[in-house]
């Protein structure tokens, strides 16, 4: 049971004068219940990279396979992966179109031809999941808040109960509660509900705080792929494609050159706490 | 999805005809097409030919994107050959059954068929040399004494201007929520003509209100930096006539009056 990706490329306008690579032989397999962040400066082919995950974009060379199913096969079920595979996108409140917030949620699980009770359900339990008050139900999605909106378009995917989430950047735009609020919710679903979760982020410590394993994108190619430790030890190379390390890995680099042999692996405030206090109580005795 | 399209057909290039002022290709394009109705002989056709190819030649745009324009029209210039060819009565030259056609007919149709070519042909060179941006720069230039009478020229060419800038980010925007919606198992391509307007209404709503969002914005945007109308405002690359482009309204006059003498004449 896993998402494999097997020399995956995928060209933008083929045969025109506007002819981009935008995913350059990419191999990846993404195991049951991993949490994996995928990082890259913008244009390097994160979005592309999870627009095939799930079939919408069909790769110019190379195969998906899902639980041991070529997704490109002839008899192979798109709309059926599709609810398999969950993707949030970019800004999602732009895909609001409900009359009310229980009607777009009752989209996805709609189109998954279920019945209407179990529609129902789903949609209650994905807008409770999302942490909306219940009275926000019967409001017009477009009434609401901006984190609202963002909550409501995500519920709108949860409702279908994809057992593989992919987000593309969820806390854009967010202000810092949200931004909490909505990790919080997705480490939720991977810790208790068993979701496979991939991350797509612009924010260093975001995937550090969160994600089990990172893949660092450049030119349409995976450049690193590991634990956030390891990828991060790469920080110099990092800051080279326009990525760079948390800011708690540079300060732990800059005790280290300022005297203090501190492990400078830390990618976490917390870890980084754990490993200055460790240095202190070692010194100090 | 969408990407593949593109719009305002514009052709980079360096050429004469890239270079020219857009009010005198506007122009020129305007005398084309009277040219194009007034020259009712072989020779009138032959020498507009000789001039289109001259042109064509001189915009160093390779000539297969100038018959691209010709394939939306294929089926009306079939039909409306065809009509010309039989419904014009004169001496018969052919029949066969009811069908008959005449002298008249044949040369109708020829003429038409050929009329309707150049004239496809001939705009878009214009559009293939010219950007939108210039072309509403000469619209609004070349039109700036209707303003005297009351009409918002610069109102208008701003508005072309926005709505042709605005329609490669909501063929984007379209691409984007089509995708989003098919991830949630929105279907667009099968089912009954009743279910394929409905499955629009996910794309639609959203599209509108994005529509709404950006020109709101813009309007914002446009009003923190000042923007009041066309009164008193000036232009980053303002037009000016260059010696080519008197060269260029001396050759169109010499043009027009040849296509006129040879109509008269023979």
């Amino acid at each position: 049971m896993s998402l494999v990706l097997d020399h995956v490329s995928y060209k933008y306008s083929t045969g025109t004068a506007y002819e981009i690579k935008a995913l350059d032989d990419v191999s990846l397999t993404i195991e049951d219940g991993e949490f994996v962040g995928i990082i890259g400066h913008t244009g390097s082919g994160k979005s592309t990279l999870v627009q095939h995950l799930n079939g919408l974009l069909k790769a110019t060379g190379g195969r998906i396979i899902y639980n041991g199913q070529d997704i490109y096969e002839k008899n192979y079920d798109l709309k059926d992966l599709r609810t398999q595979v969950g993707i949030v996108f970019q800004y999602p409140e732009h895909q609001l179109f409900g009359t009310t917030v229980y009607e777009d949620v009752c989209f996805g699980p709609k189109n998954q031809g279920l019945d209407d009770k179990e529609v129902a359900l789903r949609a209650f339990e994905a807008i409770q999941a999302v942490g909306l008050p219940e009275e926000c139900c019967d409001s017009s999605p477009f009434e609401l808040s901006g984190g609202q909106k963002r909550r409501a378009a995500i519920a709108g995917v949860l409702a279908m109960k994809p057992a593989v989430l992919i987000l593309d950047e969820p806390t854009a735009g967010l202000d810092p509660a949200g931004r909490t609020e909505i990790l919080n919710l997705i480490k939720d679903l991977h810790e208790h509900h068993g979701n496979t979760i991939i991350l797509v982020s612009h924010s260093m410590e975001d995937v550090a705080n969160y994600v089990d394993r990172i893949v660092v994108m450049d030119k349409g190619k995976p450049l690193y792929d590991g634990s956030p430790k390891d990828v991060f030890r790469h920080y110099k190379e990092l800051e080279l494609i326009g990525l760079a390390a948390p800011e708690v890995t540079y300060l732990m680099h800059d005790l280290r050159a300022a005297g203090f042999p501190v492990s400078p692996d830390c990618t976490t405030v917390a870890e980084a706490k754990d490993e200055i206090l460790r240095f202190l109580h070692e010194n100090l005795n | 999805m969408f990407r593949d399209i593109t719009l305002g057909q514009y052709y980079p290039a360096d050429s004469v005809l890239h270079r020219l002022d857009p009010r005198v290709k506007l122009m020129g394009t305007l005398v084309y097409i009277i040219a194009l109705f007034v020259a009712n002989n072989p020779i009138a056709i032959l020498f507009i030919t000789l001039c289109l190819i001259a042109v064509i030649r001189l915009s160093k745009v390779p000539f297969s994107f100038m018959v691209r324009g010709l394939k939306g029209i294929v089926v009306l210039l079939v039909v409306a050959g065809v009509f010309n060819l039989l419904l014009t009565p004169g001496e018969t030259i052919f029949s066969f059954g009811i069908i008959k056609i005449s002298d008249q007919g044949l040369k109708n149709a020829a003429l038409m068929t050929v009329r309707m070519i150049y004239l496809i042909i001939g705009t878009s060179l214009m559009t293939l040399t010219t950007t939108p941006n210039q072309l509403t720069d000469g619209l609004e230039r070349g039109l700036g004494f209707l303003t005297k009478v009351n009409v918002p020229v610069h109102e208008i060419a701003m508005m072309m201007s926005i709505a042709l800038r605005f329609i490669p980010i909501l063929i984007d925007e379209t691409d984007k929520i089509m995708k989003a919606q098919m991830a949630r198992g929105a279907c667009f391509d099968s089912g009954s003509v009743i279910d394929r307007a409905k499955a629009m209404v996910p794309l639609l709503v959203p599209l509108f209100v994005s529509a709404f969002r950006r020109a709101n914005d813009l309007a914002l945007a446009m009003e923190a930096r000042c923007y009041n109308g066309g009164e008193g405002r000036t232009k980053m690359k303002p037009l000016h006539y260059e010696r080519r482009d008197a060269i260029a309204y001396i050759g169109l006059f010499l043009f027009l009056a040849a296509v006129i003498v040879m109509g008269v004449i023979l």
